[in-house]
């Protein structure tokens, strides 16, 4: 039998080509961004008819696959958790009007969180919706229960959600590649019906279906008594401790288990909602006291209405927040297992040397944006020209690191920084502040979710200079395409690519300036001439689109002029450049109390020589001349 | 081939800064273990100082399905910085192994641990033998090489060496010698103090 080890994600991916969903649709967001891509890999490799797009945000993709399961397709969409917040409209929606074609909701959950907003838990999300949860607990897992929950979903006629967590999103797992179930290659002739007792359900007729979806979930929990994905290991009734673990938990507790030399019985989980009770009530009533483990919420938990006997979440036992790590496990299983006095030898401590190690001075890594990135040139010119007497509403990317050089002040989700700018006028009238609003917006974010709160600006008359900063691509999640891109998800030509400076005007901005944030001059000018135009009488929102690709994914700029460059002898370590400008490449030397630049990771860019205003940082060649001609020199570099 | 034993578990942690091919490795010794017929499971960490920021993977062996190896458990970790090795000292077990890229051992302040905790480190300055043959970004499989000559897993070379040519083609030609080197490097060592 072929193995192949395969990412999560790509397990994913391919649990749902070869159950035959014909149209895929995500957002890109960690830990999810690798289920698109591996959705074409699989469409190529197995010749498969499958449409997949990255779409504009996730409520647009949650439509457009919804749309294909009306029709009568398989379909799926994808996103981070928070994705699914967007997508909520018609998430909730749709479990009302249930579906046709299988369709299977995957957010991918982030406890911790890592590189989220919020550690948020998707199965509760859909516990609010009705939707019905699969919980995988590893790669292999979640391609076994694609094939039921698209079965069940279609025998139901309900929208599914397979819930993952970053754990398994980008675990390796070593998976037996069996060919493909010989699915039917022609596309079933079905084509969409009306049928407006569900797809045009107005408020009267949505009674009825919650009447029906209600019904739906005691069937659906009646299957899930029996679903293969719950099942209790180490089945004991001598014990007076039991685990209900769901999804990735069960093979953590396994592990820890095995590693504290006891044996526990675990139940199993795979379908937290809805709860199959009686599976529940059955395991409880064995044992003293039974813990639950689940992440990064209760869910579970919460399901159970008799919790006297129950440990988890709600009581304290377990965190209440922060991963379910082996070691948190660990400790919390020896609490349990105290309780119920049973014998164990504790895993010698390592407490003594995690505090030997905290002690000792490694090297300290903080996220920063990259040496070259043209985000980091655009927010030194904001400050330069606009110091800290302004307000910097900020949005959600790479630029979001804005704030380790202090240019970005707020950052709460997709789009805000528009919404939240036009706030702070409105409020900033009331309370008489006149301080500049300057909101940055990457040009990815600004497609997702920016273009409506613009025009309310506009409309409203708000101003503020926002600043979108446009590197043509979605860089932060891996580089996916945008709505500006030539390319669609799977390599082919977009049909049309979408101008950002156009849509601005479209919003009704009449200020809109083009400039590249390389030029340090030039985009200072522009700002202060926006933020100029913002107060006149006309006025309102400026646009300066600051343009430059992302140094990281089409470095070619960098190759073509590169600007190597020196600091001279006369740096006395003041380090306005470190504070100010904060390139990884800017490092303290302690013993010449100097900045040096780290050349290893130097990119060349040049952009430094804006960060010292003493003139000490200096193209390379220029490094012999004397101090007033480079100076000089400088300054027609700079008004070139 | 299948070499695996149900009892068999190796638990591995690669740790690095990003840009020095730990996800590389991790997959270069997840293929080789499949091929061998074991079963696998290992994780990626992205952490967000993924730009040179430190970077983890644990790697397993065997039938547990957990994602992580849990600290004090790690039979080995393969280290290509010495300061990431410290810092994710507490994963290793009693009695586990370091191999470190570094031309001399870990820091003095960490000696007295690694004795009471019985660690042996293997030191290995891969950087520059990688760097000799035309690339120091080439140390990770360099390491590789190390690693096996010490038959801690259950791998061989020429066995590391086709999955590299079948599964990681793109300049196969350099990292078959870059491990060569390390395993040779790594078999003299040994020959040595045993002498």
């Amino acid at each position: 039998m072929n193995t192949e080890v395969l990412l999560g994600n790509e397990v994913i991916a391919l649990g749902l080509v070869e159950q035959g969903c014909r149209v895929v649709t995500a957002y890109p967001g960690t830990p999810s961004s690798e289920i698109l891509p591996s959705v074409a890999k699989y469409k190529k490799q197995f010749n498969r008819q499958v449409y997949l797009e990255w779409s504009i945000n996730e409520k647009v993709a949650f439509e457009v696959a919804l749309a294909a399961s009306w029709v009568g397709l398989r379909a799926a969409v994808a996103m981070k958790q928070v994705g699914l917040n967007v997508a909520s409209d018609p998430f909730f929606s749709a479990a009302y009007t249930g579906i046709k074609g299988g369709f299977i909701v995957i957010p991918a959950d982030d406890p911790g969180p890592y590189s989220s907003q919020t550690d948020q838990d998707s199965r509760l999300t859909a516990l609010a919706a009705k939707v019905p949860v699969f919980d995988p607990s590893s790669p292999a897992e979640a391609r076994a229960m694609i094939k039921e929950a698209l079965m069940l979903s279609e025998e139901f006629h309900i929208p599914i959600m397979l819930r993952p967590i970053t754990l398994l999103c980008h675990a390796l797992q070593s998976i037996s590649m069996k060919e493909p179930p010989a699915l039917n290659d022609s596309i079933p002739t079905i084509k969409f019906q009306r049928d407006p007792q569900r797809w045009t359900a107005t408020p009267k007729l949505r009674n009825l279906l919650r009447l029906k979806l209600n019904t739906k979930l005691a069937q659906i929990e009646a299957e899930f008594e029996k679903a293969s994905f719950n099942y209790i290991f180490n089945e004991s009734s001598s014990e007076k401790a039991g685990i209900i673990a769901s999804g990735v938990a069960f093979h953590t507790t396994k592990q820890v288990l095995n590693n504290l030399g006891v044996e526990l019985p675990i139940l199993k989980i795979g379908t937290p909602y809805p709860l199959p009770q009686k599976l529940i009530k059955n395991f409880i009533s064995n044992y003293q006291i039974v813990l639950v483990l689940e992440e990064p919420d209760a869910c579970v938990e919460w399901q159970i209405p008799n919790r006297d006997q129950i440990r988890g979440r709600l009581d304290g036992t377990v965190p209440s927040k922060g991963e379910l790590s082996p070691e948190v496990v660990s400790s919390i299983l020896i609490k349990i297992l105290k309780m119920t006095n049973c014998k164990i030898t504790p895993p010698s401590d390592g407490r003594e040397l995690q505090a030997f190690i905290k002690d000792l001075p490694l090297q300290m890594y903080t996220s920063r944006l990259c040496p070259g990135c043209a985000h980091r040139s655009a927010f030194f010119g904001i400050k330069r020209e606009f110091g800290s007497k302004a307000i910097y509403p900020g949005d959600i990317g790479c630029y979001t690191l804005g704030t380790n050089l202090r240019a970005v002040d707020t950052v709460v989700n997709m789009g805000a920084s528009v919404g939240m700018a036009q706030g702070f006028f409105q409020a900033n009238q009331l309370v008489e502040d006149k301080r500049p609003i300057l909101a940055t917006i990457g040009d990815s974010t600004f497609l997702h979710s920016g273009v409506a709160p613009l025009i309310n600006a506009v409309h409203t008359g708000a101003r503020f200079v926002l600043i979108i900063l446009n590197n043509h691509i979605t860089a932060m999640t891996g580089f996916q395409p945008t709505c500006e891109s030539e390319v669609l998800a799977d390599g082919s030509n977009a049909a049309c690519k979408i101008a950002i400076s156009d849509l601005v005007r479209a919003c009704g901005v009449d200020f809109i300036q083009e400039v590249d944030p390389y030029d340090h001059e030039m985009f200072r000018k522009t700002l202060r001439q926006a933020y100029n135009y913002s107060l006149t009488p006309r006025g309102s929102v400026a646009v300066v689109i600051a343009k430059r690709p992302c140094v990281i994914y089409d470095p070619s700029f960098i190759y073509k002029t590169p600007v190597p460059v020196v600091i001279t002898e006369e740096c006395n370590g003041c380090r306005y450049c470190m504070k100010a400008f904060e390139c990884p490449a800017l490092i303290f030397n302690k013993e010449k109390n100097r900045v040096d630049i780290d050349y290893k990771i130097c990119v060349n860019c040049g952009q430094c020589i804006n960060a010292c205003s003493k003139g000490h940082i200096i193209p390379r060649h220029q490094n012999t001349a004397k101090r007033s001609l480079a100076n000089e020199q400088l300054s027609a570099i700079n008004n070139s | 081939m299948n070499n695996y034993q149900p009892s068999t578990t190796h638990k591995v942690i690669f740790t690095g800064l990003g840009g020095q091919g730990i996800v590389f490795l991790t997959r270069l010794f997840a293929q080789t273990a499949v091929a061998l017929g074991y079963p696998v499971m290992a994780s990626e960490i992205h952490g967000m100082s993924q730009r040179g920021g430190p970077v983890i993977s644990h790697f397993k062996i065997g039938n547990d399905q957990a994602p992580l190896v849990q600290q004090g458990t790690a039979d080995l970790m393969i280290a290509l910085k010495a300061d990431e090795a410290v810092r994710n000292l507490p994963f290793l077990r009693r009695g586990g192994v370091i191999f470190v890229n570094k031309e001399k051992g870990l820091v003095k302040e960490v000696q007295p641990h690694l004795e009471r905790l019985n660690i042996t480190v293997y030191s290995l300055d891969a950087s520059s033998l990688a760097a000799k043959l035309g690339d120091a970004r080439r140390a990770n499989v360099v390491m590789a090489g190390f690693v096996i000559a010490h038959s801690l897993l259950p791998f061989s070379l020429e066995i590391m060496q086709e999955i590299m040519i079948k599964k990681f083609s793109r300049s196969a030609a350099l990292n078959i010698q870059a491990m060569k080197v390390g395993f040779e490097t790594g078999q003299s060592m040994l020959h040595k103090d045993s002498d």
